[in-house]
């Protein structure tokens, strides 16, 4: 039978491979909030005894991933999301193939790492390597900033996957404050994306490329 | 009490947000004041913290606070004057998020748990982000997107590593806290592998922030957008709290018998930076990118250092204070400079000695100490880590270092002899407020003192925070 974490973490793939393959910003968005929820209720079903407050921290999780940091992008950028393009440096199937390549690989090296919990749950370590590798892949493949923003989302997702999973020791309060920090961190990110906008009228990064040797 | 060092100043920030413009000025001052009462006395009652679990005071935590607390409180009073002259429109954000930089940069030195001290070096980059965005200029927006992007993603890395050094205890069956002095003590049960993969990781990301080379493209961007102020804070003190993270990490390697995997990995780093350094600061245009690849030469040197271990750790703490003390002086005289000729650009100026001669002795002493010449402490720190490379045979790599700080030297002397004595058809004096110079005479005389003569606390504080990578004599 297929446990049901491994469901999710195929909708987590999905996730990504749609992201590759979106050339507008709204749709972009979407995927990653989705994943953010998805990523965020995985806990639930890994089987650790969960404490009251463990389950008000997924939940708050949830509500930030899924919610809050998606919201903050979409407001910071109302107007231009709807215009414009991602701008790739890679083209769309060429992301879509290098995504799908990037998930084979991940599968491949993974049982290689002999860690006690791939054996129960087969697409966890692949999906972990898989978000954190496509983030970075996001991040140089686009020259939209609020792409790039999203990038560093997915590859935070990553993180939290390997964190939440692998690792038995959650204090939830450390947790809950790395949570916090990534979301200041997206809002201050949101505050610069107005002001890219308002400067350039555009987020596209070749308009920041006056500073160099 | 301990907690109290970064609440303070935590609390003070918010209220300085929704003062009026020009009053957050004497809060920054007092709250310097303060502030550097409390490290006092964190430093001679060294008391437990209110969460053990998170916070607690060790050695190598006392030395960057202490250095942090000394240069915050002489920057903010430098700080009161260069506002009234710069133009500075939301002053009151500016003043806000230098206290909050200054809380959270509190909060990395006294943390022990390994997630908080990633947490506190996050917060780091997002309450300086706004530092760096004062000017509102379409560059100042490029440096503060660059920083908070590349920062951000490097910092996620050093969260990946941390969560691998939870998983080599996991993997070597190990139940101790999350802290770094605990997980010092157990480390020879810790599963190397892991343990490995997290600190090349931690080094990656925190060296992102530190500054090292390949990772080092945001800093010379960052430090010459933002205020002299605030570079002086970025780069004297900002660098050594990325420092303590990989620091604090490296001593879990060396009790966990993996000393030399990591000391490779360092030395690399830090000469991949200091060669770095030396080829671009040949070209510089601008005279606080040039003080910025010059930080990245030190942290360069600093990481060299404590790569090679023993005298080397010990010389490489040598240079992270004193580099603290001489930079943000010249940092702060580059403030000076700036307002004085109107301009970032070398070849806009010429003739300091004579126009600007308060500012010109601050800025060639610094220069002579950032250099490593006698007087200044650099110059004992580099001879400690030149010595101990000697010593552990590192003959192919020590001669890379001298060349490159003879390369540095010679590059860094022919900009500030341009600024210095250039000709130029404008001789008139400039005014200089002796409060925009003596906060760099106190720095440069600090570092001047500790050369000669260090207090037997101060040195027993280096030792203990070095004893564990066979550090002292």
């Amino acid at each position: 039978m297929i446990h049901p974490v491994d469901t999710l973490l195929a909708l987590v793939l999905l996730s990504v491979l749609i992201s590759f393959g979106s050339s507008r910003l709204p749709t972009l968005i979407k995927a990653l909030a989705f994943q953010g929820v998805v990523v965020s209720i995985v806990p639930f079903f890994m089987g650790h005894e969960l404490t009251a407050g463990g389950v008000v921290f997924t939940l708050a999780t949830m509500v930030i991933r899924g919610l809050g940091i998606p919201l903050c992008i979409h407001l910071a950028i109302k107007k231009v999301a709807i215009k414009r393009e991602v701008e790739p440096i890679i083209g769309y199937n060429a992301s879509l193939l290098a995504g799908l390549l990037l998930i084979v690989a991940a599968a491949f090296v993974s049982p290689k790492f002999n860690l006690p919990q791939t054996s129960v749950h087969a697409l966890l370590l692949p999906t972990a390597i898989t978000l954190i590798v496509a983030g970075m892949f996001l991040l140089m493949a686009r020259r939209n900033a609020i792409a790039m923003v999203l990038g560093y989302i997915m590859m935070e997702n990553g993180i939290y996957v390997v964190g939440t999973s692998f690792s038995l020791r959650g204090h939830h309060i450390v947790e809950f404050g790395i949570l916090l920090d990534v979301l200041a961190g997206v809002m201050i990110m949101a505050i610069i994306l107005q002001n890219i906008k308002q400067t350039f009228d555009d987020v596209d990064t070749a308009h920041l490329r006056t500073l160099k040797e | 009490m301990v907690e109290f060092a970064f609440v303070a100043p935590m609390l003070t920030g918010i209220i300085a947000f929704f003062l009026p413009l020009t009053a957050g000025r004497p809060l920054l001052v007092l709250t310097g004041a303060v502030h550097l009462a409390l490290s006092i006395m964190l430093w001679a009652l060294r008391p437990a913290a209110f969460f053990p679990a998170y916070f607690a005071v060790t050695p190598e935590g006392l030395l960057s606070l202490l250095v942090i607390s000394l240069l915050f409180f002489l920057i903010s009073i430098y700080t009161t004057a260069y506002l009234k002259a710069a133009d500075i429109r939301s002053e009151n954000i500016f003043t806000g998020s230098m206290l909050l930089f200054l809380s959270t940069m509190t909060m990395v030195t006294l943390s022990e748990h390994i997630m908080v001290m990633w947490i506190a070096i996050e917060a780091t980059t997002l309450a300086s982000a706004p530092l760096i965005y004062t000017h509102r200029s379409a560059a100042s927006l490029e440096a503060t997107w660059k920083y908070v992007l590349i920062c951000s993603v490097g910092i996620a890395l050093a969260l990946l590593g941390s969560v691998f050094i939870t998983l080599s205890m996991d993997v070597g069956g190990v139940n101790v806290p999350v802290a770094f002095s605990a997980l010092t003590d157990v480390a020879n049960q810790l599963d190397p592998l892991w343990l490995k993969t997290g600190f090349v990781f931690i080094l990656v990301g925190y060296g992102t922030k530190m500054g090292l080379a390949p990772m080092h493209t945001w800093l010379p961007d960052a430090h010459s957008e933002a205020p002299s102020p605030a570079s002086a804070l970025l780069s004297g003190v900002l660098l050594n709290c990325a420092y303590l993270g990989i620091f604090k990490t490296n001593k879990i390697m060396h009790a966990a018998g993996l000393g030399d995997f990591s000391g490779t990995i360092l030395m690399t780093f830090g000469l991949v930076s200091i060669l770095a350094a030396a080829t671009f600061i040949l070209k510089q245009t601008e005279y606080k990118r040039l003080l910025a690849y010059s930080s990245i030469e030190n942290m360069g040197i600093i990481a060299f250092g404590t790569g090679i271990g023993g005298l080397g750790t010990y010389g490489a703490v040598i240079c992270l204070i004193h580099h603290s003390l001489i930079k943000s002086s010249l940092f702060l005289c580059s403030g000076n400079i700036l307002l004085g000729f109107g301009d970032r650009l070398i070849a806009a100026t010429g003739q300091m000695a004579r126009r600007m001669p308060k500012t010109f002795v601050a800025f060639f002493g610094g220069f002579a100490g950032i250099s490593g010449f006698p007087p200044f402490g650099i110059f004992i720190g580099e001879f400690f880590i030149i010595m101990a490379a000697f010593r552990t045979g590192h003959h192919l790599a020590v001669g890379l270092f001298v060349l490159s700080l003879c390369v540095i030297f010679a590059g860094f002397a022919r900009h500030v002899m341009k600024i210095s004595f250039d000709d130029v058809d404008a001789t008139t004096q400039i005014e200089e407020k002796s409060i925009m110079v003596w906060p760099q005479y106190a720095l440069l005389t600090t570092s001047l003192v500790l050369c000669f003569w260090i207090p037997e606390t101060l040195y027993q504080t280096i030792v203990q925070a070095v004893a564990n990578m066979g550090g002292g004599f």
